[in-house]
């Protein structure tokens, strides 16, 4: 566990199959590097995530969760996203009120913006690193 | 505000009138020995108690899942289980065609499991009872949102000067109202229990505080079980998916390194945290029913306050009002994006 500990943090996303997680393999098919502590779950809309999910995920051990789909406006299903928006947002509410920010992120990703999915999770990445390394130092 | 000025004979005639009709019933408390349950009133008022301080179980959790259409039931409550119920008709728990609902001003209430000293029957005495005994008030009630007789169909409201006033919300409130015979007059003076004020401050904690009082966790998963509004028959808890079992949890301690046994207790309380949200009307029943007297309305409350801010939504206010998870605006929660 130690080990792995040294590689970097651990995030988990979830990405909607029609959008997020097709830019995701985009990204991989135009040769784009992302830090490899990242697993993409595979979710037929955003709204399915659940979010016993994402506390599942970071009460288990991941560092960050990621919550990425369609644009709003843009889902595949009308209007799954809109009830994503408002889920997740909660759930960060009540992340805030046990001083956890920072470790769930919302992104709208849509399948043509490879360059927009990198950047986003290397940001996300670099943040939870430097705040475990700033932890570590104390 | 148009009412009725009415007393604890004449509601009482009317709700034995109401029993009269076949296929009628009420559901309110009754007395047994030196205690109070609820009950299920058919053909008479036997031992019928109108107005008592005591709370052990959320009435809701006893009226979930009854969808019979034939059947009228007038429910004599709490505003607590009434906004509960109100919840669950939102979620199809309950079928709102059937039942008529009758909150009655509560000035707080002791936990049945605690010592007590005679039981008062009368709103006002109940009022003086719990002013008397302040320091053995729940919790949850001495935070409560809503104390006030003004959710349901019909409201029975104490006035200042020690009387007894009945006012209707909704037809069928007015409808039970009529069976009492006293003219209808514009109610002036004030109420004995006013408006809740507000906390200030929204509710924060930290995972360290939270981990460590669920230390004492058995995870019996009784506050599940007694919330009016966990309904879900297949809970994800039932199965071993979240709570693992056997060789799975053995598994998952490799994996995951030194843990605490049982193992879950913080994913448990924080995903129903979550999952009732919106619905949790701060009864306190999950702290009644917790063996380990973990104080868990705090955290519910608190956290369900503040997601429900965030909608300016308030749980069992009223029926019409959606649930926010259920619904969206196109243009809002631009921040929600990182």
């Amino acid at each position: 566990m130690e080990e792995n500990r040294d590689k970097g943090p651990e995030i988990v996303g979830f990405a909607c199959s029609y959008c997020t997680f097709k830019a995701s393999e985009m990204a991989g098919s135009l040769r784009m590097k992302y830090p490899e502590g990242i697993r993409v779950i595979q979710v037929p809309c955003s709204s399915r995530v659940d979010p016993a999910f994402v506390i599942k995920a970071i009460l288990e051990g991941a560092d960050g969760v990621f919550v990425a789909g369609c644009h709003p406006g843009d889902c595949h299903f009308i209007k799954g996203n809109f009830f994503t928006r408002r889920k997740i947002a909660a759930l960060k509410e009540m992340f805030k009120a046990f001083s956890m920010d920072g470790r769930l992120k919302l992104f709208w990703v849509s399948a043509a913006e490879a360059r927009r999915f990198v950047d986003k999770v290397t940001t996300m990445y670099k943040e939870l690193k430097e705040e475990r390394d700033a932890g570590k130092k104390n | 505000m148009q009412g009725k000025r009415i007393d604890r004979e004449k509601l009482e005639g009317a709700l034995k009138g109401f029993l009269k009709e076949p296929g009628q019933l009420i559901f309110g408390f009754g007395r047994k020995g030196g205690l109070v349950t609820h009950r299920m009133y058919r053909d008479d008022l036997h031992g019928f108690s109108m107005f008592n301080p005591y709370f052990s179980i959320n009435g809701a959790t006893l009226f979930r899942r009854v969808f019979s259409k034939d059947v009228k039931v007038l429910l004599m409550l709490r505003p607590c289980e009434i906004r509960s119920i109100v919840e669950l008709i939102k979620l199809n728990q309950i079928e709102p065609e059937g039942i008529t609902t009758l909150s009655i001003d509560c000035p707080g209430t002791v936990s049945l499991g605690a010592e007590r000293d005679g039981l008062p029957d009368d709103p006002f005495e109940a009022k003086d009872y719990m002013v008397e005994h302040r320091d053995g008030m729940r919790w949850a009630c001495t935070v409560c949102r809503e104390r006030r007789g003004v959710v349901g169909d019909l409201g029975i409201r104490m006035a200042g000067d020690k009387s007894l006033w009945a006012f209707p919300y909704t037809e069928k409130g007015k409808a039970f109202l009529a069976t009492i015979e006293v003219p209808e007059e514009e109610f002036k003076g004030g109420f004995l229990l006013g408006e809740d004020k507000k906390d200030a401050e929204p509710f924060a904690t930290d995972m360290g505080t939270f981990s460590s009082e669920l230390s004492r966790c058995i995870l019996c998963k009784n506050c599940r079980d007694m919330c009016p509004i966990c309904y879900c028959i297949d809970c994800l808890f039932n199965g071993d998916e979240y709570l693992p079992k056997g060789d799975a949890l053995l598994n998952k301690i490799i994996r995951k390194g030194t843990d605490d046994l049982p193992e879950g207790r913080e994913l448990f309380h924080m995903v129903r945290l979550y999952h009732v949200s919106q619905t949790c009307v701060g009864c306190g029943a999950c702290e009644e029913a917790c063996p380990q007297k973990i104080p868990l309305t705090k955290y519910f409350k608190g956290i369900s306050e503040r997601l429900q801010g965030m909608f300016s939504y308030m749980s069992g206010r009223d029926v019409k009002e959606i649930i926010p998870y259920l619904t969206f605006k196109e243009d809002e929660l631009k921040d929600a994006e990182d």
